[in-house]
Parts: structure tokens; C-alpha cells; sequence
């Protein structure tokens, strides 16, 4: 239970919602979705901490009833949520790419053709 | 036998017979009525029948850039489903179909008669059918708000605390009870009832969707021969379909049990309706323009039937 | 033969498959990418329809643990799939929607070019949905969501050379991440409370137990979820998508993809946690219904595009879906599923009628199309069964869905004493109305009226697009007058395994599992329909139409005739009126009509016009606001 991780996750989380809502620039706000990535992925990772657990690699031979280590499936989960977090950039900054090229701007007010 | 009494009432009573011939005599009681209120003579009474039977040999003409079988099929379809909607209405205590009738079912099945108005408008491609048929969707977009609070508040006071639609159940509560309209909570959505009846039937002064002189008939302008006998028809019955659910709303209570003169106080009961709130209105209004007409069903008119829904919720 | 166990995970598999072929081998051949499309659609179809006998006729809970790896010592160690009769009811759901989709592709897609990346993204799209409403596992349910929003904003911004697409794209790539990052957070938050992602395992140990950090979780998953099913105010991101997508597409997402968002949230309120039963969750799903109900009508008729209209009308019929399931009463919960399945069939019709026009004519505006059902009518006849389904007049299905609906609300407000659900009603029937008018307005404004003179050579559409219309109008038909059988094969099982989850926690669990957490059964539930027997209606309505055409037809000779005009007819009798005067063709196009309902609410509709701002920024800050709220309500009342 470690209460600093904790609120730097949410710390974390709120500045990239804060980003998202607030920046007008398309890579800002992409950056913005990769700090509430960051955040959330802190966060699961400091869910599976137990104080004083050894690093969950056992040789078969090595594994009794009482082995006290970290919970392995938040690692899991934070692999796959940061591998996730990377194809999201990727394809947002492909978007943002392709938009510069369409509009001649990155300005998120100018992007509106579809409203109302 | 139990077909032949099904189709005996179909085409005869309640079905397409009772329903036309009522019906056209509620629009010909109307026009009589109206005229000597404007101190005219006013043609005979039974001149809807004239014009219809006329209609109905002249010539039909399918314009170039109508798609001819929406063109053709639109009054029929809201001929039959008038005749399916009076198959379901009680005429005072005799039923056709038992157990079958549903508010929610009649108030959709209400509205395709105005649908088959507007789809046969839109079909014929004229340009004053389509101003038409916008102005006859935007009525019934204003009726429908009073209508549903109108028939929730009946359902409330009739089920207590259980769920009832039923026209049935309606009625047996009306008989146990004393009429719907005597109870203080419903006088309100009895009123908004009398002021929705001539929307839905078109006359002065909602009947901006058929304005005459504006638009020359909106949606029926292409229309001629036996399909706009067909229109006419159906406006005819609608007047008396809307009166005859006024009275299984709120009049009920009134039933013999002899079918003849159940059916002869109905009608009674429909032409006082009739001049009482088409007739009279008619004579006494002009027309309200669309945007006036939307905002009136929905201020004042609604704000009468949600007061009746407020008042039966607190149990008055 | 191997035992239909094994068929979920086949069926998902075979999807990802078949993408996975289309790229090694389809570079070069459309052949091959329709052959190896049609094929892996086909066979997930026919797995899942393998498994109604089992899941839905004879009951059972179909569990299937990857890799083998059971529970031990009462304790899910795997990634479990279960198939309950709510799964399958929208498996069943997504494979006939991909079938059709896929289908029409063949024909509609053909002259846009890198097909192969479309076949993949909608394969991978496919897959990820089936694997989302079979899945028995929270973040495998969130991965699932990841793979859903990938593929969707692929094919949204598919066509990159039409204006907005790639904007698209992107707003809902932002959208559609700030809600699956909810989701991971409540995940995370439920992992470190239970030590377990197991949805069994969770619901039991979860049990009506709401400690504040489960609260938490439960408004960011709720949000999260919110988000995929796309209601007001997330709802920004869907209208863009749906408009730029291809049609085959569009249908996929309104049919498919936003009926996941519905699955999830289901199964979020109604096992997971099981808070259905607390006054203030059902007040807050009817709220958000109700709100995205009305928005979403009243946005649809200020719009000008096709395709942009039939979305907010996507969003309007989920707040019906999300009203009724919200309810928390057996009624509830069969109307909302009912509306669902309903809502696929006539709105995928409705999307593929516009991507008919649209491969006509190439436009969706409004304000530039009109008379085509003299050139296109079997599309126009397809459309007015759509149109007359989503409007909820008889006997077509959206009729019997909306009248449950209508049932189930009431019920409630009578029940409760509430009267709040009074005006959920009143406000239900008059978006049914609102709906009804802006579907004339799109019938006047593209199907009847004059024809211009840009669009005189179109033709109608080649057979295999009009073959998945006519199955799906033939549907709307027969779901509409036959909806008892319905609801008896489909709704009830999917309702009352809803609602008794104990079945599914043994299944997957073990035996007694259910019972030693104290999760009790309630008793099957069997809805009232005795009011409308529809087959006897459209008897009566047969013989009445049958009567008075025999009575037209029957007049013939010099008294009455029907004279319609020759093809070479100039001019004459059969113009259209014009009071004398030579006119030009004068059309009442789409945006003319109901001005009389626009000027009374210019107020509303200005207000409206800014909130759809189309900035990204103005989007977000709506999902964070109302993420906030729901959060605030989610500790002030949910106990």
C-alpha cells in the first residue's frame, strides 16, 4: 500500500484530463491521453504491491505454501495496458499527421468541419 | 357462423358501414349547423354523401411525378386503419372484439391516418403537398403531448395502483363509479380532450394543414376521383371515432345493454359532441398559423392535461 | 464432432483468423478478401446459431476456461468465457449484423480502393465484439473494448479523401480512449479491492457490499461503459463517426458496436454488481435515457446530411434501450432487449437504404436530393418499412418494443409512486412523434417530391446490396406481428438469466458457490401481452384494404377510371399544379420543413448548435464533467 504512488497516479490522471480538456494544440491533447495512460498503468502496478515480497519468479522446486511474493496479474495487466497506451499514440499521431496534411492546421478550432 | 358474424361486423356494424354513414352525417350535421350559425341556409344534410358518391365517378389522374402506387395506396391505407381503430372502440357496452382494445394501441393506430395524409401528399411531388403535409406533421406533433398526459391521467385513476389501459376496464370502472367527468381531477383533461378533437380532425381553426386559401388543399391538391372521395371519407370517420373515444373516456356509465339504442344514444352523443366542440369553435375562430398552433397545444392545452395527471398522481 | 463447448471460442477466433489471412494473402485479390470475409462471417454465424439449442431451448451455461486453468480453491486463476442466454442474445445480435454487412460490401465497396485494410478492420472489428459480449472476464472485456475502438476509428476515417473523415477519426479516437481508460481505472480499482477479474467471482464477492473505493469503481466503470453506448453527453463523437463511415459500416456501428456499450452496462448493473435493485441507480439510468432520448431527436431534425440524422436517431432509440433497462423490473429488462434487437434490424435498414442512395447519387445532402423513388423503388419501399419501424407505428416491430417500453415505464411510475416516470412516458411517446416527423422529412426530402436535374440518371442498386434490405425489412415484419414467439425463444431467456445470476456464478465456479455467497433466485418471469394479438389485426386490416380495393377496382368503365401518364406524356392534364403560373421545379426540400416547430424552439436549437461545438476539447470536457457528476451522485445516494 503505497500511499505516494497512489496520489501521483491521480495527480497524473487529472493533469492529463486537464490537458485533454484545455489545449488547443492536436499533439497536446494526444500527449494528454498518454499521461492518463501513465497514470492508470501507475496505478494497477501499485495494486499489486505487498510489503516485503520477493519478485514473482519461482522455480517449481523453490515454491511453498507460505512464498511471499508481489501479485504477478497487475504486472500482467500494466504490459498489456502500456503496449495498448503505445498503439494509441501511434494511431493518434498518424490521425494528427494525416489532419496537418488535410487542414494546414493543428489548431483543434479550427478542426470543426462536423458540428452542429 | 362466427365468420359470418365476424365480416357482419366488419362491413356492417361497427365496421366500414356504421362508421361512414355516422360519419357522414356528423360532417353534414356540422356544415348545416355551421351555416345557420353564420345565418346562412347551408347546404342539405346529407351533402358529404352527395359529394362522395360524385367523387367516385369522376376521373382519377396520377400526375407525372407522383410514384403511383404510394399515390394510390395512401388512402386506402387510413381508410382501413379508421375501420380497424371503430372495430375497437365500444359503442356504449357493445363490444365486437372482446378484450382487445388498448389506449396506447388506439392512440398509434390514430396516427396513421394522418401518416397516410402526409406519405399520399408527399408522393403526389407537388411543391404546395409538401408545405402541406410539414404543417400537417407539426399538428400532429402538437396533439399528441395532450393526448398522451390525457389518456395516462384516465389510466391512473382507473388502475389505482396497477397498470390499466384497457377500454374495457374503463368502462367497468365508469359503470361502477359515475362518468369520468365528474371527477374533479379529470375535468381539466376532459377540457384538453375537447380542444384536441378538432386538430385531429382538421376544422377552423387548426386546419392549417388544409388551408384552402393558402395553400389549396396542401396535400389533397393532386388528388381527384375516387381517391380523394376516400380522404374525404376518412375525415368524415374520424370525427366520429374522436368523439366516440371521448365518450368511452369520460361519458361512460351510460349503457343500456340493448344494442339498437346503445348505438342510437351513441350517436346522440357524438353529434352533441360534434357541435359542441368542432362546430361551434369552427364558428367562432379563424385560422392559427402553424407556429402559434404549436405553441398553444403545448402551453396551454398540455399544461391542462399535466395538471389532470398531477392531480390524479396526488389522488384527488 | 467436438462438443459445442468449444464453439464461442471458435467463433471469435475464426474472425481474428480470417483477418489475420486477409492480410498474408489478400494484398492483391478482392476475390480472395470476399472469399475469406464471407467464409469466417459464415462460420461464426453458423457456430453461434449452433449454440441456441443448448444456451437458449434447453437453459444451460455454457463456461470454458482458456488454457484449462479451472478455479482453484474457489478462486479464478484464468481467463473464463461464459455464454449465458444474455450473451448469446447479443452474439446472436452481432454475427447477423456482420454477415449482412459483410454482404452488402461486396457490391458497395467496390470502387473505393485498399480494400484489404477494410477487410481486416472489420473482421478484427467483429471479432472484438463477439469476444466482448462472450467474455466472462473484466479486462478481458476491456481489452476487447481497446480492439473495438482501434478498429472503429480505422474505419471511420476509412474514406481520407472525403472532407471530415479523418476529424472523425480523431475525436472519436479521444473520446473513445478517455472512456476506456475509465474503464481500466474502475478495473483496477475492483482488482485491488477482490483479487480477482473474474466476473463470477466478482459478483459474488461483491454481493451488494459498497465500500467507498467499490463506489468509485462503479461510476467509472458505469462511465466508462456510458461512453461505448454512446448517450448524451457522449454521444458527440458517435454522430461524426456514423456520417463519415461507409454505409456497410455505419450499420455495424449502430447495430453492433453501440449494442456492446448496452451489454456491458447490463451486465455491470445487473450482475456485477448487483445494484439494480436500488432506487437510485434505476433513477439515474432513466435519466440519462430520458435526457438522451430527447437530445438526440430533437438534434435530428435540425440536420441537413443523410447519414448524420440517422445517427442522432441511433443515439435517440439507445436512450429508449437504456431508459427501459434502467427500470431494474423483469418488464424493463425484456422491453430494453426487445428495443435493441429491434433497433438493429430497422437501423441497419436505414443505414444501408442511405448507403444505397449514396452509391446512386454520391451525396447524402438533404438539401440536394429529392424525387428518387421514381428511379430507386424497391430502396424507397425498404426505407418505409425502416422508417415506419423506427416511428413505432403497427405492425411493425418497433411498435411492439416501444409499446413495452411504454408499459414498463408506466408500470414503474404506478408502482413506485414516483412521478417522475409519469413524464418518462409522456416524454417517450412524444420523442416516438418527434421520430415519426423527421422520418417524413427525409422521405419528402430524398424519396418523393421532384426529382432535380443533377440526379436524372440514377439507377437503382446492383441485387447483392438490395438482398440484406430485404432480409432486414422482411425481419422488422415479422418481429413486429410475430413478437410473442419472440419474446418466448429470445427475450425471456435472456431476461431471466439476467436476473439470476446464480446459475452463471455455479457454472463457473463450482456448485454452491452462488449459494454459500448468498445469492438468491428469482422466480422465471413471464410478460403480459394480451392486449394485441397482431396476427388477428392484420387479418381485419387484409380484409378491410381487400374490401375497398375490390370496391375501387370493381368500378370500371365510363364512370370512374385511373388515368396515369404515358410515358411520352408532355404536357397537359398530368402536370403537377403550379396555380398557372410556369414555374421551375420548386422542390420542399429536407431543411423547409417544420419551420413552424424550429421558430418556437430557436431558443433550444441555438443552445444545441453550440454545445456540438466540433471541437475536441468541448467534446472531452463533457465526458469529464458528467464522469464527475456521476461520481458525485454515485457517493451522495448509492448506499
Amino acid at each position: 500500500m503505497i500511499i505516494v504512488n497512489y496520489i501521483a497516479s491521480v495527480v497524473l490522471i487529472a493533469l492529463g484530463f486537464y490537458v485533454i480538456v484545455s489545449k488547443k494544440h492536436l499533439i497536446k491533447i494526444v500527449i494528454g491521453m498518454s499521461i492518463v495512460d501513465y497514470g492508470i498503468n501507475l496505478f494497477i502496478v501499485s495494486t499489486g504491491f505487498n510489503e516485503g515480497g520477493t519478485a514473482p519468479i519461482y522455480k517449481m522446486s523453490e515454491f511453498f505454501r507460505g512464498s511471499y511474493f508481489v501479485d504477478p496479474v497487475p504486472q500482467a495487466l500494466t504490459l498489456t495496458s502500456i503496449v495498448i497506451g503505445a498503439c494509441v499514440d501511434a494511431m493518434a499521431l498518424s490521425l494528427v499527421i494525416k489532419l496537418y496534411k488535410q487542414y494546414h492546421t493543428a489548431d483543434s478550432d479550427e478542426i470543426r468541419r462536423l458540428r452542429g | 357462423m362466427e365468420y359470418l358474424k365476424i365480416i357482419f361486423n366488419i362491413l356492417v356494424f361497427p365496421g366500414c358501414l356504421f362508421v361512414g354513414a355516422v360519419g357522414l352525417l356528423l360532417a353534414g350535421l356540422d356544415r348545416k349547423v355551421l351555416a345557420r350559425m353564420q345565418k346562412r341556409v347551408g347546404p342539405p344534410v346529407i351533402q358529404p354523401l352527395y359529394d362522395f358518391l360524385k367523387l367516385l365517378g369522376k376521373e382519377t389522374i396520377v400526375p407525372k411525378a407522383a410514384n403511383r402506387k404510394v399515390f394510390l395506396a395512401a388512402p386506402v391505407v387510413g381508410f382501413s386503419a379508421l375501420v380497424v381503430t371503430a372495430l375497437f372502440l365500444p359503442v356504449l357496452g357493445y363490444r365486437a372484439f372482446e378484450g382487445s382494445a388498448d389506449l396506447i394501441v388506439l392512440l398509434y393506430l390514430l396516427t396513421i391516418p394522418a401518416v397516410a395524409l402526409i406519405v399520399g401528399g408527399s408522393s403526389s411531388g407537388n411543391p404546395y403537398a409538401g408545405i402541406g403535409i410539414s404543417r400537417e406533421m407539426v399538428t400532429v406533433m402538437s396533439y399528441e403531448l395532450p393526448l398522451i398526459c390525457i389518456m395516462l391521467a384516465v389510466a391512473r385513476k382507473v388502475g389505482g395502483s396497477s397498470l390499466c389501459f384497457s377500454l374495457s376496464e374503463i368502462a367497468a370502472y365508469q359503470q361502477a363509479n359515475g362518468s369520468l367527468l365528474g371527477s374533479v381531477a379529470l375535468m381539466p383533461a376532459a377540457v384538453a380532450m375537447l380542444l384536441v378533437i378538432p386538430a385531429e380532425v382538421g376544422t377552423q381553426p387548426f386546419d392549417v394543414a388544409e388551408a384552402e386559401t393558402e395553400i389549396l388543399e396542401g396535400p389533397l391538391i393532386e388528388y381527384s376521383g375516387a381517391p380523394l372521395a376516400v380522404f374525404k371519407l376518412n375525415t368524415a370517420m374520424k370525427m366520429y371515432i374522436m368523439t366516440t373515444l371521448f365518450s368511452a373516456l369520460f361519458l361512460g356509465g351510460l349503457a343500456t345493454g340493448v344494442t339498437a339504442l346503445d348505438a342510437l344514444i351513441q350517436v346522440l352523443l357524438c353529434i352533441a359532441l360534434t357541435l359542441i366542440c368542432i362546430t361551434t369553435v369552427h364558428a367562432v375562430t379563424a385560422r392559427l398559423k402553424v407556429e402559434h398552433l404549436f405553441k398553444f397545444y403545448w402551453t396551454v392545452v398540455a399544461g391542462l392535461s399535466a395538471l389532470s395527471l398531477v392531480l390524479v398522481w396526488l389522488g384527488f | 464432432m467436438m462438443s459445442y463447448i468449444h464453439f464461442p471460442v471458435i467463433a471469435m477466433m475464426t474472425l481474428f483468423l480470417g483477418a489475420f489471412l486477409t492480410v498474408v494473402f489478400g494484398r492483391k485479390s478482392q476475390a480472395v478478401r470476399v472469399f475469406l470475409a464471407l467464409l469466417s462471417s459464415g462460420i461464426a454465424f453458423c457456430l453461434i446459431c449452433a449454440l441456441i439449442k443448448p444456451v437458449l431451448i434447453d437453459g444451460e451455461v455454457i463456461s470454458y476456461w482458456m488454457g484449462n486453468w479451472s478455479p482453484v480453491e474457489g478462486y479464478a486463476i484464468g481467463i473464463g468465457y461464459e455464454v449465458d442466454a444474455l450473451g448469446l442474445f447479443f452474439a446472436l445480435i452481432t454475427v447477423f449484423t456482420v454477415l449482412l454487412s459483410c454482404v452488402y460490401s461486396i457490391r458497395y465497396m467496390e470502387r473505393d480502393s485498399s480494400l484489404d485494410f477494410y477487410y481486416v478492420l472489420f473482421l478484427m472489428l467483429s471479432g472484438s465484439v463477439l469476444g466482448l459480449v462472450l467474455t466472462g472476464d473484466v479486462f478481458n472485456m476491456f481489452i476487447m473494448i481497446e480492439i473495438m475502438t482501434f478498429t472503429s476509428v480505422g474505419l471511420a476515417a476509412f474514406r481520407n479523401n472525403r472532407a471530415g473523415s479523418v476529424e472523425a477519426g480523431f475525436k472519436y479516437l479521444v473520446i473513445g480512449s478517455l472512456g476506456s481508460s475509465m474503464t481500466l481505472f474502475g478495473v483496477a480499482i475492483l482488482y485491488g479491492n477482490c483479487h480477482t477479474l473474474n466476473m463470477a467471482q466478482l459478483s459474488s464477492i461483491l454481493a451488494g457490499k459498497l465500500t467507498p473505493s467499490t463506489v468509485m469503481a462503479f461510476a467509472l466503470m458505469f462511465t466508462g461503459l456510458a461512453v461505448k453506448s454512446y448517450i448524451v453527453p457522449f454521444h458527440t463523437p458517435a454522430a461524426d463517426a456514423y456520417t463519415t463511415a461507409p454505409a456497410s459500416i455505419s450499420m455495424v456501428f449502430s447495430g453492433m458496436v453501440n449494442k456492446a456499450g448496452v451489454y456491458g452496462m447490463i451486465r455491470l448493473t445487473y450482475m456485477i454488481f448487483r445494484a439494480m435493485d436500488k432506487s437510485s441507480v434505476q433513477l439515474l439510468m432513466v435519466i440519462f435515457g430520458v435526457i438522451t432520448m430527447f437530445v438526440g431527436v430533437t438534434m435530428a431534425l435540425a440536420q441537413h446530411d443523410f447519414k448524420r440524422l440517422l445517427a442522432f436517431h441511433s443515439i435517440s432509440q439507445i436512450g429508449y434501450v437504456i431508459t427501459a433497462a434502467g427500470l431494474g423490473s423483469a418488464l424493463g429488462l425484456t422491453a430494453g432487449l426487445f428495443h435493441a434487437m429491434n433497433h438493429t434490424l430497422f437501423k441497419g435498414l436505414l443505414f444501408l437504404c442511405a448507403g444505397a442512395v449514396f452509391y446512386a447519387t454520391g451525396t447524402t445532402n438533404l438539401d440536394r436530393l429529392g424525387g428518387l423513388s421514381k428511379k430507386m423503388p424497391k430502396t424507397t419501399i425498404c426505407f418505409l418499412i425502416g422508417a415506419f419501424s423506427i416511428s413505432g407505428l403497427p405492425p411493425f416491430n418497433g411498435f411492439a418494443s416501444k409499446w413495452l417500453v411504454y408499459q414498463a415505464v408506466y408500470e414503474k411510475a404506478v408502482t413506485s409512486g414516483n412521478i417522475f416516470y409519469a413524464f418518462a412516458t409522456v416524454a417517450a411517446v412524444v420523442v416516438s412523434v418527434m421520430t415519426l416527423a423527421s422520418f417524413i422529412k427525409v422521405t419528402q426530402a430524398v424519396f418523393f417530391g421532384q426529382l432535380p436535374a443533377a440526379l436524372e440518371d440514377t439507377r437503382e442498386v446492383p441485387a447483392l446490396m438490395r438482398l440484406p434490405m430485404w432480409i432486414m425489412s422482411c425481419l422488422c415484419v415479422l418481429t413486429g406481428v410475430f413478437y410473442d414467439q419472440v419474446s418466448k425463444w429470445l427475450l425471456m431467456p435472456a431476461a431471466n438469466a439476467t436476473l439470476n445470476v446464480s446459475d452463471y456464478i455455479d457454472k463457473m465456479m463450482g456448485e454452491g458457490y452462488a449459494a454459500g455467497a448468498g445469492v438468491v433466485n428469482i422466480p422465471a418471469f413471464a410478460p403480459r401481452f394480451s392486449f394485441w394479438n397482431p396476427v388477428l389485426w392484420l387479418l381485419l386490416f387484409v380484409i378491410v384494404l381487400a374490401a375497398f380495393c375490390l370496391a375501387i377496382i370493381g368500378s370500371k368503365g365510363d364512370r370512374a377510371q385511373i388515368s396515369a401518364a404515358p410515358e411520352d406524356a408532355v404536357d397537359g392534364k398530368y402536370a403537377t399544379f403550379f396555380s398557372g403560373e410556369k414555374s421551375l421545379p420548386s422542390h420542399v426540400s429536407g431543411s423547409d420543413l417544420f419551420w413552424g416547430f424550429k421558430k418556437n424552439w430557436k431558443g433550444y436549437f441555438k443552445v444545441m448548435d453550440d454545445i456540438h461545438s466540433g471541437r475536441v476539447n468541448d467534446y472531452a470536457l463533457y465526458v469529464v464533467a458528467a464522469a464527475a457528476l456521476v461520481t458525485v451522485f454515485m457517493f451522495g445516494f448509492v448506499r
